[in-house]
């Protein structure tokens, strides 16, 4: 049928602009891809995936390239006789059962394998990290590390939303939920395990790249209203910043220690002082420039480091500096981990306060406000609550809210003036006077002002 | 839809053709429940398709501002929800009611009144769920409903209350619709309509059937549990009572699996409908076309944890499942083939129904393949949850489903409603939504290989994803222009396409060898079948030589082994004597010929009644009614089931001791 109808010109006009928009895709950076190989894992995933994409894409050229020849080849014309009725050819139905089984043996082997391959346990010696997940945050638990509190109390390292591993080591992580069914995944890892509470999951993998990254990772359970927003980041460096981190992460914050109870005026005087807040303790980034500038993540920690760099006369965090590598340094993360989620518009601070913040009242807000009903600041006796994320070293995290905003003193301050209106859903109440809280369905009276919050800010920064 | 002004094959008595609504909501005739199904269902793809478009806005582009997290949600769940049970499955739905008594020669299905409740047990359910969005509490738990976020704990609202309350009410009408569908099948095909001349859509039906009734039951109990966790405190998806949340998992893809099929067997019936017709040759293969679909319900039920490879089910398991769900592409394999040879040596017209049937078979190949991909759990755990997999059963039910609906409902247009759609509008239509349809989903194997997890409501700038969600919203926004152009295309030729005739497009199946619309009874004398393509037979008898027949209708027909033919075969049909009640002539446009009313033939044909409605309507009210326990309004709310319960019995037992038809003379 000599046929050609004008719809079909678009096809040919949405092929083109389909491969020039394709061409343009492939120039672009896909930071997230699973084809990344920094895992043993992965690198099997891979081998399995191209069996997998080889005989996928040879089968499709082999049906449609059939497909299309016949379209063209037998398309009625003119004059044409009937054709002849063919019922069925047991030989050619016999071929295309028996060549596709065979193609799957071919994919099924390598695949059984894997499978017991990878989910055999881990060796004995991996890092064991516990994963718990809570909507709509990540509890990284390290519990092969503990320290005894003041009061005798065993303590493990354990931080929120950001991961370190060190490189060439097995990692096992352990994997459990508090509520709701999450997934636990970074992309360019290994591929995800599910959080599910009333079970325990494992995955294990070991990091084997040669130099230290940092990765996005993500919640891929529908688990709620946030379910988009519970994000983290992996760091993978090497075993000695591992090290370094881990006796960082031991100690308690270097800020608790001021406001251990009783508060004693002159410690935390002594604490805060001599910071200028927007200079040292607000920017995190120049702090964990100073730790890391001697102890980068691939440089083995000398445990001197801070020797050779001038302090700044803010830098004076002296735990950072004397335990080298503290935190993955900010300026160099590359730029896809940094979250680029705009501000609510209809939320207002001032953010000229921030400058005045003063760390040693926003101490005593937080030790002795309704910051205690959920949160952990590991040294101060009534911060033990573990409903939410555990601040002992917040201030050293590149990201707050699971990895939404940056952690820097704009986003804190908003955060805790109106976390709702940050996140959707968020269990955290708001504390903003004058805001609304949709948890308690009321709008604020007792809570804390901008002036009070840039205190709290301040204070939370110098959790390092 | 038939009225007087839209019956052009032939003139219609006021008696054979009642209109007006009071005959629409007391109708008992399959082919009006059918209508009633099509033009429902579209209505609910229009909101369905509406859903998706306000999502693809929001994932346009990064950090994106359309909608809140909530919304975005209940979009999601909404979206999933209804176009798999208020459309794929209806629209299904509708062919069943329309063409399974034309197909096997019947005058109607088995119970007729059965029939007429199960579309309004659909309406009412459907209006129902998503009378949620009117009170702001659409679903929110994802169509999967995963425990324990659907629990009382995480989801205090009445948004799974609507949810499962809505798939309960559904799951009647599936329920009813079934178990009547399969007592038609086998009790009420003409003489000589042998299981192995059954045309391929009738078999792709019969199949559905029997899913129906075994996978439903199963989702039955998992609502029923999560109705007593949520109502009354029980504790079997309550995590801080112990429980296993991987139980509502295993009995939701119970159901979950077969259902896939449920969606898509009907679409490959219409399209073996469609192919051999507009390639005027029978289907290649008829016994194992048939036999794949068994074996394709078949194997869907022991596949059903390869949803779940991430939940940690042990090795063992995760091979068990990987093996089956690999060995469920050989059937499906089969069947694209035999398409594919199906058209091979044929004389192919493209018509907009057959580039539909065509774009099934060229797309669902894909959604096949990346099936396969994700049957390897290794593989697939970098796959599930992301983009990949959602582009993945897009061209399963895009590209399979609706594809072949869409072909269906231009092939069987003219069918119900006496005249064509029209062509040019439907290439406009096809065109894009074929370039559509790709555009949203192809992208989506990029964006979900690059890591982007689905179901999320916004994304961060900055992942590489922003031009793969650029090209599927502009997808999206191109479906949504088809749609409307197909609903122009519908609107126009109802009363300006044109005239049909009683088989317009040459096609082998009985349901062409009556009037276009059929009158209510179907047909004058039920024929006695003697091959699979009894019009064939008449029209093109040396066409059909060939195939196996029978000289009386109720010999068993001759299987096909090796190739090889056994048994008799039909000169009495070349001698141009067809049996039983088929009009040679009746492939003619006979647009002036005068039908005889059911009365005048001496037919019985059962009476309208309005009581299914009721029965429908005060059960949807009692299931309604439990939405009151959550307001804290116990004893309303059990007042409530109550009185609706009393008058939907009430209702049933007047339905129940009334006559159906006139007593046989």
């Amino acid at each position: 049928m000599p046929f050609h109808p004008r719809p079909r010109r678009l096809a040919q006009l949405a092929l083109t602009v389909a491969l020039v928009a394709f061409l343009a895709a492939c120039g672009q950076d896909h930071p997230d891809t699973i084809f990344h190989h920094r895992t043993d894992v992965n690198r099997d995933v891979d081998y399995l995936f191209k069996i997998l994409i080889y005989a996928g894409t040879a089968v499709f050229i082999f049906v449609e390239a059939i497909l299309v020849w016949t379209l063209f080849k037998f398309r009625a014309r003119p004059g044409q006789p009937e054709p002849e009725h063919v019922h069925g050819n047991t030989t050619l139905e016999i071929a295309w059962t028996v060549i596709p089984l065979l193609i799957l043996i071919v994919i099924g082997i390598p695949t059984v394998k894997t499978i017991f391959k990878q989910q055999a346990a881990a060796r004995s010696d991996a890092l064991q990290v516990e994963v718990i997940g809570h909507q709509w945050w990540w509890e990284f638990r390290y519990p092969q590390f503990t320290m005894r509190s003041a009061s005798g109390k065993l303590d493990t390292v354990v931080t929120a939303n950001e991961l370190y591993l060190p490189l060439g080591k097995t990692v096992n992580f352990t994997l459990k939920s508090r509520d709701v069914i999450h997934s636990f995944w970074v992309p360019a890892l290994a591929g995800k395990r599910d959080l599910i509470a009333n079970h325990t999951n494992y995955l294990w993998y070991t990091p084997d790249s040669t130099t230290s990254d940092a990765f996005n990772g993500a919640c891929v359970e529908y688990c709620g209203t946030s379910h988009a927003n519970m994000r983290f980041k992996a760091f993978t460096v090497s075993q000695a910043d591992f090290d370094s981190w881990v006796a960082h992460q031991e100690a308690p914050a270097e800020g608790a220690v001021a406001v251990g109870t009783p508060i004693s005026p002159d410690s935390a005087a002594k604490a805060a002082a001599p910071r200028s807040p927007l200079g040292s303790q607000i920017d995190p980034n120049k702090n964990l420039a100073a730790g890391s500038t001697q102890a980068g993540p691939t440089v083995p920690s000398s445990g001197k480091a801070g020797v050779g760099v001038p302090p700044s006369p803010g830098a004076v965090n002296t735990q950072v500096t004397q335990a080298g590598f503290v935190a993955f340094p900010r300026e160099k993360m590359p730029a896809y981990t940094v979250p680029s989620t705009p501000l609510p518009a209809a939320l207002k601070f001032d953010d000229n306060v921030l400058a005045s913040g003063n760390a040693a009242n926003g101490a005593k807000l937080v030790a002795t406000g309704m910051c205690i009903a959920c949160h952990t600041v590991r040294g101060v006796p009534t911060m033990q609550a573990t409903v939410g994320p555990n601040l002992t070293h917040v201030g050293s995290r590149t990201t707050i809210a699971a990895g939404l905003y940056p952690n820097d003193p704009r986003h804190l301050a908003r955060w805790v003036k109106n976390a709702n209106e940050m996140k959707a859903g968020v269990g955290m109440n708001t504390f903003g006077i004058g805001e609304y809280d949709p948890i308690t369905k009321s709008t604020v009276k007792i809570g804390f002002t901008d002036a009070q919050i840039a205190d709290i800010v301040a204070y939370l920064s110098s959790l390092k | 839809m038939a009225t007087a002004a839209v019956s052009p094959s032939y003139a219609r008595t006021s008696s054979g053709s009642p209109s007006g609504i009071w005959s629409w909501l007391t109708t008992v005739d399959h082919k009006r429940i059918g209508t009633l199904y099509l033009y429902t269902a579209l209505a609910w793809f229009a909101v369905g398709g509406t859903e998706a478009v306000i999502m693809r806005m929001q994932l346009q582009g990064p950090n994106g501002r359309v909608v809140s997290a909530e919304v975005f949600n209940q979009l999601f769940t909404m979206h999933g929800t209804t176009m798999i049970f208020l459309v794929v499955m209806p629209l299904s739905a509708a062919f069943f009611n329309f063409l399974i008594p034309l197909q096997i020669g019947a005058r109607d299905v088995a119970f007729p009144r059965l029939n007429a409740f199960s579309y309004w047990v659909y309406l009412f359910g459907s209006l129902f769920m998503n009378a949620s969005w009117l009170v702001g509490m659409a679903p929110n738990g994802g169509w999967f409903g995963y425990a324990p976020l659907t629990t009382l704990p995480y989801s205090p609202g009445l948004n799974i209350d609507f949810w499962m309350l809505g798939l309960q009410i559904l799951g009647v009408s599936s329920l009813a619709a079934a178990f009547n569908f399969i007592t038609t099948i086998i009790n009420m095909r003409a003489p000589g309509m042998n299981l192995m001349r059954m045309p391929m859509f009738t078999w792709m039906a019969f199949v559905v059937q029997f899913l129906l009734v075994l996978a439903f039951p199963v989702i039955t109990i998992a609502l029923v549990f999560l109705q007593f966790d949520r109502f009354f405190g029980t504790n079997f998806y309550t995590i801080t009572q112990g429980a296993d949340p991987l139980l509502w998992q295993h009995l939701f893809w119970i159901f979950g699996h077969p259902e896939v099929y449920i969606l898509i067997l009907p679409a490959f019936g219409l399209v073996s409908e469609i192919l051999p017709t507009f390639s005027r040759k029978p289907i290649f293969g008829y016994p194992v076309m048939v036999y794949s679909g068994i074996l394709i319900a078949f194997l869907g039920f022991g596949v059903w944890a390869h949803h779940m490879f991430a939940v940690g089910m042990g090795p063992i398991a995760d091979s068990v499942f990987s093996m089956t769900t690999m060995l469920i592409a050989i059937p499906t394999g089969v069947k694209i083939f035999n398409w594919i040879f199906t058209m091979w040596g044929g004389n192919l017209r493209f018509t907009v129904a057959m580039k539909f049937a065509i774009s099934l078979v060229a797309l669902f190949t894909i959604g096949g393949i990346s099936g396969v991909m994700h049957a390897s759990p290794p593989a697939d755990l970098q796959q599930t949850d992301t983009y990949f997999i959602v582009a993945h059963f897009h061209y399963v039910l895009v590209a399979g489903s609706l594809m072949g609906l869409w072909g269906g409902i231009y092939y069987y247009f003219p069918k119900i409603t006496g005249r064509l759609l029209s062509e040019k509008i439907g290439n406009w239509h096809f065109w894009l939504t074929f370039i559509g349809v790709n555009l949203t989903f192809m992208p989506m194997h990029w964006s979900g290989l690059y890591g982007m997890p689905r179901r999320v409501y916004t994304y961060d700038a900055g992942q590489g994803w922003e031009i793969f969600n650029l090209m599927s919203s502009t997808g999206a926004y191109l479906q949504a222009l088809a749609g409307i152009i197909f609903a122009y295309n519908i609107f126009r030729s109802r009363t300006h396409g044109e005239i049909a005739g009683n088989d317009p497009w040459e096609a082998p199946s009985l349901e062409w060898s009556i009037p276009s619309p059929p009158p209510d009874y179907n047909f004058e004398t039920i024929p006695t079948v003697t091959s699979r393509y009894p019009l064939w037979d008449i029209k093109h008898p040396e066409l059909t030589a060939s195939v196996p027949h029978s000289r009386h209708g109720d010999e068993r027909n001759d299987v096909s082994l090796g190739g090889k033919h056994v048994g008799a075969f039909h000169d009495h049909m070349a001698a141009g004597t067809p049996e039983g009640g088929l009009n040679p002539n009746a492939t003619q446009a006979s647009s002036k010929v005068s039908l005889k009313t059911a009365e005048e033939l001496g037919i019985p044909m059962p009476y309208p009644t309005i009581k299914p409605l009721w029965v429908a309507l005060f059960m949807t009210l009692m299931f309604a009614s439990l939405l009151l326990i959550h307001k804290d309004k116990l004893p309303l709310a059990m007042a409530g089931v109550v009185t609706f319960a009393t008058l939907m019995t009430g209702f049933l037992y007047a339905w129940l001791t009334a006559p159906l038809e006139p007593h046989h003379h």
